[in-house]
């Protein structure tokens, strides 16, 4: 597959997160879109990394970077989720409206 | 050949698993459509050269953020809780919106040019170059990565943990 193919089967994914993030009701599912988003980005600075770059080591720091920074999102997203889960009783995103103008 | 096909096979398993975890409205079959795309994400990276990096994002991925996600689940939501309902007016929003976003960046896509550059000789991509690039030329972004998740466990300690009552 040709950069051009990678690009275009990540930026599939991107938008496939996006729709996940911008339809999902449930905030657990919102977190799964986010990390589909992630994943689409990742996968863009390998095929970079891969067909138009000299040095092939600053892509892999920089995705392992990403996947650190992921592992850190994800612990601080679900203590958030199991927090509201205990005072609010719901992880819908459509009842959580306090902070709606 | 059979490369090629294995390429597809992989991008495939990309595409169907996002978008089973983008559709459905059970969360459980959300996470294995996760499971599902970021086990297709290792195997592109494979092939794009770098066998560290997949089995990364197979151990931290997969073994330690799906388990992650699978856990919240089992503490917030029942497993026999029935899924709300689909709100058509947000669907809908969604769709228009990501096919605007996606549009857009595809035609940025194919009017970009790269210049194209022969690949990195074999000993470049080995772990050793990772290691040695870390240690010495990215050692700050290591250290500071590694404070950033020390202070997110320590953060996600201290926001899950039980509100105690204020003593007196």
């Amino acid at each position: 597959m040709t950069l051009e193919g990678y690009l275009t089967l990540s930026l599939m994914l991107f938008c496939i997160g996006v729709f996940a993030v911008l339809s999902q009701r449930n905030l657990i599912a919102v977190l799964i879109g986010v990390e589909l988003m992630m994943n689409a980005a990742s996968l863009n600075v390998m095929a970079f990394n891969r067909f138009s770059v000299t040095d092939p080591t600053t892509g892999q720091i920089f995705v392992l970077i990403i996947i650190g920074l992921a592992a850190a999102e994800v612990a601080i997203f679900l203590s958030i989720i199991v927090n509201l889960y205990r005072t609010r009783r719901t992880i819908d995103a459509e009842q959580l409206t306090e902070l709606q103008g | 050949m059979l490369e090629q096909a294995v390429i597809y096979l992989f991008a495939a398993l990309v595409l169907s698993g996002g978008l089973m975890a983008a559709w459905t409205r059970h969360i459980l079959y959300a996470i294995i459509g996760l499971g599902i795309s970021l086990f297709g994400v290792a195997g592109l990276f494979l092939y794009l050269g770098s066998p560290f990096l997949a089995a990364m994002q197979l151990l931290i991925y997969l073994g330690g953020i799906t388990v992650a996600i699978v856990f919240a689940m089992m503490l917030s939501i029942a497993m026999t809780v029935t899924p709300p309902e689909r709100n058509r007016a947000k669907t809908v929003f969604a769709a228009v919106c990501t096919a605007a976003f996606g549009l857009g960046v595809f035609q940025l896509v194919r009017a970009a040019r790269f210049p194209a550059v022969s690949p990195a000789p074999e000993e470049a991509w080995s772990v050793g170059a990772i290691g040695h690039a870390l240690l010495t030329h990215y050692n700050l972004v290591f250290e500071t990565l590694s404070v950033v998740l020390l202070l997110a466990i320590m953060g996600a300690i201290l926001i899950a943990r039980p509100q105690r009552k204020a003593a007196s």
